[in-house]
């Protein structure tokens, strides 16, 4: 496979190092955390970035995240972020959306940034005494789907289109795919590029693209990622292209065909979208937590965990994970620390916690490996950024099953039941299998054994005084001790 | 499915049927759906009773101590023939004065028997609080026993059980009221049996080991000093298990037990039991093994006195006093050693702290 060439990569390393180094001054003054929350789209991005600050904003109940527990923490705030020309990640907003109106914030449609700095006593008396008492805690919240682009940085035009095709014409696919690869066929690689044949290709690609993702199929493996999320690029040409037979690209296209003007896109996109946004935000890391919904792949069947497995393992081997020397991280900024969570553990009974988290490290054992292998701590887990549901034991015809209470989203269907949003209902999802690989083999034809349903945000109750109390999660502060824990002791 | 109609949260759920259980779900709002906390009325065909769980009140779990055999204890069955006939001896002289002094004078005789009841209700009351601070100490350990395994195993179940256990063993402690409240709070949320462990000792036991820390030092200090001025061998030894015995019982008051006579002799026997598995002085301890093996502790005695050695005995003892009372292992904290003892005693004492840093610093002698 043909990489990229040389001179960029060697220009973008470059720019990297500059970049640290000037950081790492900056750092002197007051450290810096980046916090890479990388997840595909509908992961909890951003729930959970917004419960992260809200908890630490209004000092929510985090017993395990320890500079919380102690009382050390004397403020956290959001202050100016780093990039001016970044818009900043709206908190009030989505907080205002979850607790008054009881709804799930928007899907991201453009990326935004924020930096919270926390204040605190450490419980070290040396860094007490060197006063070094401030953490800037720097976050990009984005769209997951612009994150399906990054392994395509690695790809030349033609095994983009390999593979692409390789997956349109998988079974699981093939109905969804047929009017896109009907127009492949009617078009003629080696004619003279015409602008509407590139544009029926490429919204013929997009709609597949977007039927592969929608609830029954639950797909993840939908590169390029801004034809489902163009953000203020919608109709640009640089997204209007589609892969094309590989078998038509034999030698090089000629010069003002169809061939030539896709792949010319393609090279553009790769320029100028997707590597900027890359370097910007992605490059210089400290920290990652990988946000991975299986509830959702679960609902659909084998089809869609092995999807997602390939695409998280493609996407997790752009990441730099391992750790650096400390005279070297002057230059370089690698991840040390890596927290896979699957997330909206709250739709299952804590009993079924463990299997959803073996499930979890059966689904990027790849990356776990990779990032141990490389020297970064790695931990997994289950966990619910925001907790809508309560706990409860449900006995019927005899039978007890562990359940959990919640209201379900308009529109939500069990058994054929369809809910309008405002009744609770008491669910048992079903049980996962002790063993992970039960949910990986077999086909759709079996009927998936669990049910998960997407539940409303929960009503908060107010103190007497009128203060609303904290939001209830499942193990943010685990995850919490571990990504920045170590920088408040 | 068997068993209690309402289900102990968490225990019960993890015990789950071989069979595959269909996804179900019931509204709340449906006629046929009852909601409640407690009830026991058998539901008819097709209603449904749902019981919230994981935030209820603390249900006591009967927790099931597990006897491990032994074999026929001649020593027991001896002491209890003995007690006994000495009990004998003991009533028959009593019984004889009575009848003795009743044949003398009648008042003197009365006045005797008012006696004796008295003493037979102190002694009643004597083998109550034996009996109730023998249970006590046996409960500790079973907390003891269930936090550790409940750590080990992650077990999210073993682990509410001895929280609620710890809770309730220091209901009558004001001074443990904040720790409870948090911990009962922790009860309520979803957190793993580990987890769960580390933060009942952040909660509940942190500051009791800091004063179990300085009822230590205040010993190692005490026998330290005394010792180095007393002139007698003999007395040293005296005041060394005065010491020593009055730290074992002050420890396992401020972890919750009320040991008696018979509840102390145990616990001695247990702390006993607990040095001789560690090594006893030496092994196990890095500090001590290093201070004897570089000829450290014969400097440091030949600057402080004699005073030093009996003050690490006591302070081994005291650390083992807090291993064997505490009813919770050392998780997420660090046990307590003998350098965090000792350390204190040398502070007014540059020169011996100097000595102890060298200590601290020297590799491990290889023999
Ligand atoms: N119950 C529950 N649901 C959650 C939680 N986090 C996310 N969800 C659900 O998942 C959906 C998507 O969450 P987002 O945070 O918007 O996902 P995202 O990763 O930002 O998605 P994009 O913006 O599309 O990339 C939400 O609308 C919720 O329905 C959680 O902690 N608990
Ligand atoms: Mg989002």
């Amino acid at each position: 496979m043909a990489q990229r060439n040389f001179l960029s990569r060697l220009g973008d390393e470059l720019r990297y190092s500059l970049d640290n180094l000037t950081e790492t001054v900056g750092d002197l003054a007051v450290p810096t955390v980046r916090l890479g929350v990388t997840g595909l789209s509908r992961a909890g991005k951003t729930v959970f970035i917004t419960a992260l600050i809200h908890n630490l904003v209004n000092g929510g109940r985090l017993p395990m995240f320890d500079a919380s527990a102690e009382g050390r923490i004397a403020r956290a705030a959001l202050e100016p972020q780093p990039d001016d020309d970044v818009p900043r990640f709206d908190v009030e907003a989505h907080v205002e959306t979850l607790l008054n109106e009881r709804l799930w914030p928007q899907s991201t449609r453009r990326i935004s940034e924020l930096r919270l700095t926390i204040e605190f006593e450490s419980a070290s008396l040396l860094s007490r005494t060197l006063g070094r008492g401030r953490l800037h805690l720097d976050i990009v919240d984005y769209p997951g789907e612009w994150l399906l682009d990054l392994p395509l940085l690695e790809k030349d035009f033609r095994s983009f289109c390999e593979e692409a095709l390789a997956r349109a014409r998988d079974p699981a696919r093939a109905d969804v795919a047929a009017p896109f690869l009907a127009a492949l066929a009617a078009a003629d690689a080696r004619a003279e590029a015409a602008e509407p044949t590139a544009r029926l290709l490429a919204s013929r690609y997009t709609d597949y693209l977007g039927a592969c993702r929608a609830d029954e199929r639950a797909l993840s493996m939908l590169p390029p990622g801004r034809f489902l999320m163009p953000g203020d690029l919608e109709g640009s040409p640089a997204l209007t292209f589609a892969p094309l037979d590989p078998a038509t690209l034999e030698g090089s296209p000629r010069p003002g065909s169809l061939a030539a003007m896709m792949e010319r896109r393609f090279e553009a996109y790769k320029k100028h979208i997707v590597r900027p946004f890359f370097r910007d935000h992605f490059a210089r890391l400290d920290r990652q937590i990988v946000l991975v919904d299986a509830l959702n792949a679960l609902n659909a069947g084998p089809a869609a965990l092995r999807d997602l497995e390939a695409a998280l393992a493609e996407i997790l081997a752009a990441f730099r994970p391992g750790r650096v020397s400390r005279l070297f991280s002057i230059f370089t900024r690698r991840i040390d620390r890596i927290l896979f969570a699957a997330t909206k553990a709250d739709h299952l009974h804590r009993a079924d916690h463990d299997r959803l988290e073996a499930i979890l490290k059966r689904t990027v054992a790849r990356a776990i490996e990779r990032a141990e292998y490389s020297g970064a701590d790695v931990d997994a887990l289950a966990l619910a950024a925001i907790r809508a549901t309560r706990e409860a034991s449900v006995t019927h015809d005899g039978e007890t099953m562990p359940a959990i209470l919640g209201t379900p989203l308009p529109g939500e269907r069990v058994n054929g039941d369809t809910y309008d949003g405002n009744t609770e209902i008491a669910l048992f999802p079903g049980d996962l299998p002790d063993d992970p690989e039960e949910v990986f083999a077999g086909s759709e034809a079996r009927n998936p054994p669990v049910r998960f349903v997407r539940f409303r945000p929960p009503a908060l109750q107010t103190t007497a005084e009128g203060a609303t109390l904290s939001l209830p999660h499942i193990r943010l502060d685990r995850a919490l001790q571990f990504l920045i824990g170590d920088h408040l002791a | 499915m068997t068993g209690p109609d309402h289900p102990p949260d968490g225990a019960a759920h993890r015990r789950r049927p071989d069979r595959e259980r269909k996804p179900a779900a019931f509204r709340l709002d449906d006629a046929r759906v009852r909601l409640d906390s407690d009830a026991h009325e058998a539901l008819t065909r097709g209603e449904t009773r749902v019981v919230p769980t994981g935030a209820t009140a603390p249900r006591q779990a009967a927790a099931t101590p597990e006897r491990s055999p032994r074999g026929v204890s001649w020593g027991r069955w001896l002491t209890i023939g003995l007690g006994g006939l000495a009990s004998l001896a003991i009533g028959l002289s009593i019984d004889a004065l009575i009848r003795d002094l009743f044949a003398r004078t009648d008042w003197l005789g009365w006045l005797a028997v008012a006696l004796a009841g008295l003493a037979a209700m102190a002694l009643l009351g004597l083998i109550l609080r034996e009996v109730t601070g023998l249970l006590r100490l046996k409960k500790i350990d079973e907390i003891r026993t269930s936090l550790t395994a409940a750590a080990e195993d992650d077990d999210d179940a073993t682990a509410r059980a001895g929280l609620r256990q710890l809770i309730a063993l220091y209901r009558e402690r004001p001074e443990t009221a904040r720790g409870r409240r948090a911990l009962t709070d922790h009860l309520g949320e979803v957190i793993d049996g580990r987890d769960l462990v580390i933060l009942a000792e952040r909660d509940l036991l942190k500051p009791l080991d800091a004063r179990a820390l300085r009822i230590v030092n205040d010993s190692v200090k005490r026998v330290s000093l005394v010792t180095a001025i007393s002139p007698r061998a003999v007395l040293d030894l005296a005041i060394v298990l005065v010491e020593n015995l009055r730290i074992m019982r002050r420890i396992s008051a401020l972890y919750g037990g009320r040991p008696g006579v018979f509840g102390f002799l145990r616990l001695a026997r247990h702390v006993a039991a607990h040095l001789a598995v560690t090594g006893g002085m030496a092994a196990g301890d890095s500090l001590v093994s290093q201070l004897l093996g570089h000829g450290l502790a014969a400097r440091l005695s030949a600057r402080l006195g004699e005073g030093v050695i009996n003050g690490l005995l006591t302070a081994r003892v005291g650390i083992a006093a807090i291993e064997v009372c505490r009813p919770a292992p050392f998780i997420a904290a660090r046990g307590p050693n003998v350098s965090d003892v000792m350390g204190e005693l040398f502070k007014g004492d540059p020169e011996a702290q100097a000595l102890l840093e060298e200590a601290k610093a020297a590799p491990p002698r290889k023999d």
